[in-house]
């Protein structure tokens, strides 16, 4: 979820009951700043994504 | 038991100050919720204080009468309105409502109360000029008894749960009673299929009003036509959710005296519905202009904004003269936040000691 959001996304965890559920911040915002950019969002979280996911590191 | 902890202050002052600081209030000064004034506002509501009508959204919090009874407290309610705070509660927790994403969406709606009924009265609810402004103690402490609920028992706060990115002051409370004495129609709620004579609560989440200015002229043939029409103006904006999502619902408060012109006519609230919904189209090419992208036209295709009469609200109130409302909608959620029609229970309540 996008930094501004991430409040939100802490606060629906807990309410859930998954308030460890793995998550990672993206900038804010993402919709509408352009491919390019998105791309390079995408590049720049995505061991991250695999490390949320998986706890290990990727080895990309 | 779902009974809750009472907190402790050294004065009322000092009570509010926690309360403010604890993120229990809108921001305005409140109530104390007192166990002594919470355990009469559960009297008024003739149920056990434990007893819960269901989890509210986002935080799944139940709201238990005791809770719910702390809202109304905190709001300025009098035992005569617990009625109507209790049916208000239950229709947002209808799952229709979609109540829990209504209060994480982005979007600026609220939940807009319209009571029919002997309610009306004896709560002293207002339905004419400035029914939805300041003024009336009934209108402002059953909106805003829902409103506290909203936050203390359903966690809606503003930026953390609660995303909308402007708000609208309708978020304090937007109630009112129909203009019943006044309207050539059924009552709302009758056409809602409630029993005649009964009173309800009929609450749908909806932007702020939106005036559309309507000179009539009798003598004018196409006068008739040129009211619905404007009706269909003030929703077939093609960048309002009613359009771009689709859908959904929305609410239109007739003032008296277009409604008279147009029962004048002939008309019912089935055909006044009908003929803003048949009106109520944004061309294909200015949609695509505009908020195309949501769901993009097919050449020569019209964009309708709403799919059945029954999903516009049509209501009776507001003082007479040059200006009826429009109320949009979020048109979102597993339902589209539909609309709610809860019957008010009015045969078991009773006195209750020291209250009003």
């Amino acid at each position: 979820m996008t930094s501004a959001f991430w409040p939100q996304g802490n606060f629906v965890a807990r309410s859930v009951g998954m308030p460890d559920i793995p998550r990672v911040q993206l900038p804010h915002p993402v919709a509408g700043t352009g491919q390019q950019n998105m791309q390079q969002v995408a590049d720049d979280v995505v061991d991250n994504v695999i490390l949320a996911l998986t706890g290990r590191e990727s080895t990309a | 038991m779902n009974r809750s902890p009472v907190l402790e202050a050294v004065s009322e002052e000092a009570a509010l100050e926690q309360l403010h600081e604890m993120g229990c209030t809108d921001g305005l000064p409140v109530v104390i919720p007192t166990p002594d004034r919470v355990a009469r506002m559960v009297l008024a509501m003739v149920h056990a204080p434990e007893i819960s009508l269901g989890q509210m959204g986002p935080n799944f919090g139940e709201c238990t009468f005791e809770r719910l009874a702390a809202c109304a407290v905190m709001a300025g309610c009098t035992a005569d309105h617990a009625p109507v705070v209790v049916a208000a509660a239950q229709a947002i927790l209808d799952p229709r409502f979609d109540l829990t994403e209504m209060q994480s969406t982005t979007y600026a709606t609220a939940p807009l109360l319209i009571v029919n009924g002997p309610a009306r009265t004896w709560t002293g609810l207002e339905s004419g000029y400035g029914a939805l402004g300041p003024g009336f103690r009934a209108n402002a402490s059953i909106g805003r008894a829902l409103r506290l609920a909203m936050i203390n028992i359903g966690g809606g706060r503003a930026g953390q749960s609660d995303m909308a990115l402007l708000g609208h002051a309708g978020k304090f409370t937007m109630c009112l009673a129909e203009d019943e004495e006044n309207s050539p129609f059924p009552p709302l709620h009758e056409d809602r299929r409630c029993p005649a004579g009964s009173s309800a609560v009929t609450v749908i989440g909806a932007d702020a009003p939106s005036s559309i200015m309507i000179n009539v002229d009798a003598d004018d043939p196409t006068c008739g036509d040129r009211v619905l029409a404007s009706f269909a103006a003030a929703f077939a904006n093609p960048i309002t959710n009613n359009v771009a999502l689709g859908g959904g619902q929305a609410a239109l408060a007739l003032n008296p005296d277009h409604a008279a012109l147009l029962a004048d006519l002939g008309h019912t609230r089935r055909s006044i519905a009908e003929g803003v919904c048949e009106r109520a189209v944004v061309a294909g090419a200015d949609f695509a202009k505009t908020a195309g992208w949501m769901r993009p036209p097919r050449d020569g295709q019209e964009i309708r904004c709403f799919e059945d009469p029954d999903d516009l609200l049509i209501f009776v109130a507001g003082g007479g003269g040059l200006y009826s409302a429009a109320f949009a909608s979020w048109c979102a959620g597993p339902h589209r936040n539909q609309a709610v029609t809860v019957t008010i229970e009015t045969d078991l309540s009773c006195e209750v000691p020291g209250m009003q």
